[in-house]
């Protein structure tokens, strides 16, 4: 076996390098703070009436003391700690290794905290490869070997493994089988992996087995897909997940669609989360009534499904119009309710339904020039947020653009005596110096005031800087004559 | 001395054939542009170097040395001197035109000349507008397509002005470019356009027919068609659904799938704008009711999770409601808040936080399950999970 690959190697050295190949990166850094809580405590007997007459630390801090305890706890300021993330993406796409149709991909993140404090999330581990696939693709058929994620109505499903597409084109029909040793949701790392630790005494001690199948048929008028997913324990043949959806969208004339989709979990037992909407699109005017169902979703190696989370059903709709030529407006709103939870919870109250909404314009007074005001409003369980922002950019050519920005927003929470007034104003500035190489950068100042009645209340202002870059290397003749759309993702014309 | 040297160099003026002082030795032009008479043996527009040598001999005057340049100049007018000479040059005249008609300023003395403005061709021509206001169908009367204009390089393209229709911000759209480009299949964009510069944008689907009758130039990428149409505006990630679901060839007209699944999928670093500016600071507003699914792209754990204990929401499994202070004993009336939000709970909470309560083994012993709680359902799929609560003996 190993004369035989030796043999092949020196026989098709050709074969195995690659005629053309892109390779992007989009590097960002950042310049972060962060000053959270700080769970502290102290005994029932230190401390002392605060002036609403509940008690606290003697520095003004409200503490919470159950009955019987010595201690009470609260939640103080903590210190002021500095992140300095850079973030490295890299897009490699290679072809031309003697059959036509095949390709590599791949995606890679590499995140590290350049501070002391090493306080950014999601940096471990620093090098995460997001994708990793060969494919071969030709008119009836999309071979893929390695890591991949589908996007599909059941969320997005990453593994290791193999997918097959199979078209027809004249009765446009296409079904596509998967399988693979799944990823966690969410994240391009498996359920083992160490990074996922807050798992602590449940995690898996195995990766998954994935597997999925999916059918599409796409006449005219519109198209109708199903799906059906698996997810299989291998160490105890249980299921972590087995689902079925299906989609469809019809459109009987010009600028006219009606699209739903539904999702059922089969372990559970239950309807997941389903969509049924309208919409009208002109060149003036689009508009969009959607009523909507969501219920989340979790893995059965989690125990969540088993506290039987609540859906909620919500009416919403949104609207965009061009009443002149200059000018764009656009509106959204939604409303929602949960599902009876049927808890019993005398002594806490909650929301059990909301609503949102918010305003916007986009004026172009000069070429060159945009103005882009907004204003949203919601409500519901939890939490909710009120607040306007509006920017001015100027691109003065397509390859470059210079933003100044600000906002101003209200947030106050449910559970927590936490209203803060956020304030911000930032500048952005983008410039494309060719063809493979784009600079931005960034400010933003955050001015917090935290609205609650001790000495919690502490504030949070800081500026936080960005800079990045973007730079292509590529090698391949037709470079020059790519769509932009098709350079900007390694892949895209195979995807076509 | 350098700076007065270079002020020096921008106040001199080019080196040239100086006319007025000429005037007196030169009855016509066509003395010497022999080119421009019309029924001339020669098309050269340029002196023979012979004629200038027979004064500048070096007696009766000074020597110079000048040669007519070897390549034609680089251009993509298509105007023949020739025949305009002969008055057809596609006027509103038909008088032959005089070389005075268009390198002197009116009243200016004979030999005053200067190399023609545009203007001086719209004139003639017709078009009571400045040279780019023109209308687009007027371009072809003076200028080759971009495909015959062979003498053009890369950079001559790139420094091509864009005319003022281009600047209406609906020109981007169907009803803006594309509408002059069907109403004129695309000979007059052909001035400055050949079709790769349409396959910019126009990637996604089956191209215009305008398009294909475009010849095919790689010059034409030398202009760039990043200008996004203003329909685009703020949050147009969040209000695109509507367009997409209703005019899905509209948007195809310039995206491919891979433009989508930028955001659609968990790649989130190729995404940085799907979300509005500020939108960290608003988040818990959208993510306590979901406004969309926001575990289709970031975990729980890896993201939300390891962000909040960063900010000092951690959890602690000896629960207290200190953290959640607006509502008293909220431990012990958690139950339907958490049932409505749970994807908000798993953020900062892990399952050792439940279960001294909710375990049917110890604790307190609370029953969690809920409306739609299917156990056998649960049992039989992944019995595993029903021991964590209540171990080998489950009902």
């Amino acid at each position: 076996m190993r004369w035989l690959c030796a043999c092949v190697l020196l026989a098709a050295p050709g074969t195995i390098a690659a005629q053309g190949y892109r390779l992007r990166l989009d590097s960002r850094f950042q310049s972060v703070a962060f000053r959270g809580l700080q769970l502290d405590s102290i005994l029932a007997s230190a401390t002392v009436p605060g002036p609403n007459g509940g008690p606290e630390t003697p520095d003004g801090y409200a503490v919470n003391c159950e009955a019987g305890d010595a201690y009470c706890t609260y939640f103080r300021a903590g210190r002021r700690r500095v992140g300095a993330p850079l973030v490295t993406t890299a897009d490699a796409t290679a072809w031309g290794f003697g059959l036509r149709g095949l390709s590599a991909h791949a995606t890679a993140r590499l995140g590290v905290d350049l501070s002391s404090d090493k306080v950014w999330p999601g940096v471990e581990p620093a090098a995460q490869l997001v994708a990793g696939y060969l494919e071969f693709a030709a008119e009836r058929v999309t071979a893929r070997a390695g890591r991949q994620i589908l996007a599909s109505r059941l969320g997005t499903t990453g593994f290791d493994g193999g997918a097959v597409t199979w078209r027809l084109p004249r009765q446009k029909v296409d079904l596509s089988g998967y399988a693979g040793w799944g990823l966690a949701r969410g994240v391009a790392l498996p359920v083992t992996s160490p990074a996922l630790n807050p798992l602590d005494d449940f995690q898996p001690v195995k990766r998954q087995i994935v597997a999925g199948l999916e059918g599409g048929w796409s006449p005219t008028l519109g198209d109708v897909r199903v799906f059906y997913q698996r997810e299989v324990d291998p160490r105890s043949d249980y299921f972590v997940s087995e689902r079925i959806a299906f989609s469809g969208a019809v459109r009987p004339r010009v600028g006219w669609s009606v699209a739903g989709g539904a999702e059922y979990d089969m372990a559970a037992g239950w309807w997941g989360s389903a969509d049924l909407s309208v919409a009208y699109a002109t060149r003036v005017v689009a508009a969009t009534v959607e009523a909507r169902r969501y219920r989340p979703h979790f893995d059965l190696w989690t125990i969540w499904g088993a506290f039987s989370p609540v859906p909620y059903r919500s009416l919403r709709g949104n609207v965009s119009a061009r009443p002149w030529r200059r000018v764009a407006l656009h509106a959204r709103g939604e409303v929602y309710r949960f599902d009876p939870a049927e808890a019993s919870t005398p002594l806490v109250s909650y929301e059990t339904d909301g609503w949102r909404a918010e305003l916007g314009a986009t004026v172009e007074p000069a070429h060159g020039w945009t103005i882009d005001a907004g204003y949203h409003r919601e409500f519901g369980p939890g939490s909710a947020s009120v607040g306007t922002g509006a920017s001015v950019t100027y691109a003065p050519t397509p390859k470059a653009h210079l933003t100044l920005y600000g906002s101003s927003l209200d947030r106050p929470l449910e559970f927590r005596f936490s209203e803060s007034v956020l304030k911000t104003f930032g500048l952005d500035g983008m410039a494309e110096i060719n063809d493979r190489l784009k600079l931005s950068l960034g400010a933003i100042h955050y001015s917090e005031d935290r609205q609650r009645p001790d000495a919690a209340a502490f504030d949070w202002d800081q500026w936080r800087i960005t800079a990045g870059f973007v730079v292509l290397f590529a090698r391949g003749g037709e470079l020059e004559n790519l769509p932009p759309a098709i350079r900007r993702m390694p892949g895209g014309r195979n995807a076509r | 001395m350098i700076v007065a040297l270079m002020v020096l160099s921008l106040v001199q003026t080019p080196a040239g054939f100086d006319h007025p002082k000429h005037a007196k030795l030169f009855p016509s032009c066509t003395s010497c542009h022999a080119g421009a008479e019309p029924g001339a043996a020669t098309i050269s527009l340029w002196p023979d170097p012979s004629s200038c040598a027979s004064c500048h001999d070096g007696t009766i005057q000074k020597q110079v040395s000048w040669t007519p340049p070897a390549a034609p100049r680089r251009s993509n007018l298509r105007f023949d001197h020739q025949a305009h000479a002969r008055g057809k040059g596609g006027a509103t005249t038909t008088k032959p035109v005089s070389c005075a008609s268009c390198h002197t300023e009116a009243g200016a003395p004979r030999m005053a000349v200067h190399p023609p403005v545009a203007g001086r061709c719209l004139d003639c021509h017709g078009i009571r507008t400045v040279h780019l206001a023109a209308p687009d169908s007027a371009c072809v009367t003076c200028h080759l397509s971009l495909a015959r204009a062979v003498t053009l390089t890369r950079s001559d393209v790139a420094g091509f002005p864009a005319p003022a229709s281009h600047d209406d911000p609906r020109w981007p759209t169907r009803e803006g470019h594309g509408a002059v480009a069907r109403s004129t299949l695309g000979t007059n964009c052909a001035t400055c356009h050949a079709r790769e510069f349409c396959y910019q944008c126009h990637a996604g689907g089956s191209p215009p027919g305008a398009i294909t009758v475009l010849a095919s130039d790689p010059r034409s990428t030398a202009l760039v068609a990043h200008r996004v149409p203003t329909s685009h505006g703020a949050n147009f990630a969040d209000r695109h659904g509507a367009v997409a679901a209703a005019s899905t060839m509209r948007c195809a007209s310039c995206h491919v799938r891979n433009d989508c699944l930028e955001c659609h999928r968990m790649t989130a670093a190729n995404a940085p704008g799907y979300h509005p500016t500020g939108f960290l600071a608003r988040h818990p507003a959208a993510a306590y009711a979901r406004e969309t699914s926001c575990s289709d792209c970031h975990s729980e754990r890896s993201f939300c999770a390891a962000c909040h204990e960063q900010s000092g929401l951690v959890a602690t499994r000896n629960l207290r409601t200190s953290y959640h202070d607006a509502r008293q004993s909220f431990s012990a009336g958690h139950g339907g808040a958490a049932r409505q939000s749970l994807e908000s709970c798993v953020s900062c909470h892990t399952e050792s936080d439940c279960l001294p309560c909710h375990s049917a083994q110890g604790g307190r012993r609370f029953n969690p399950h809920g409306p739609g709680f299917d156990a056998e359902r649960m049992r039989r799929k992944n019995f595993e999970m029903c021991t964590v609560c209540h171990g080998a003996a489950v009902p």
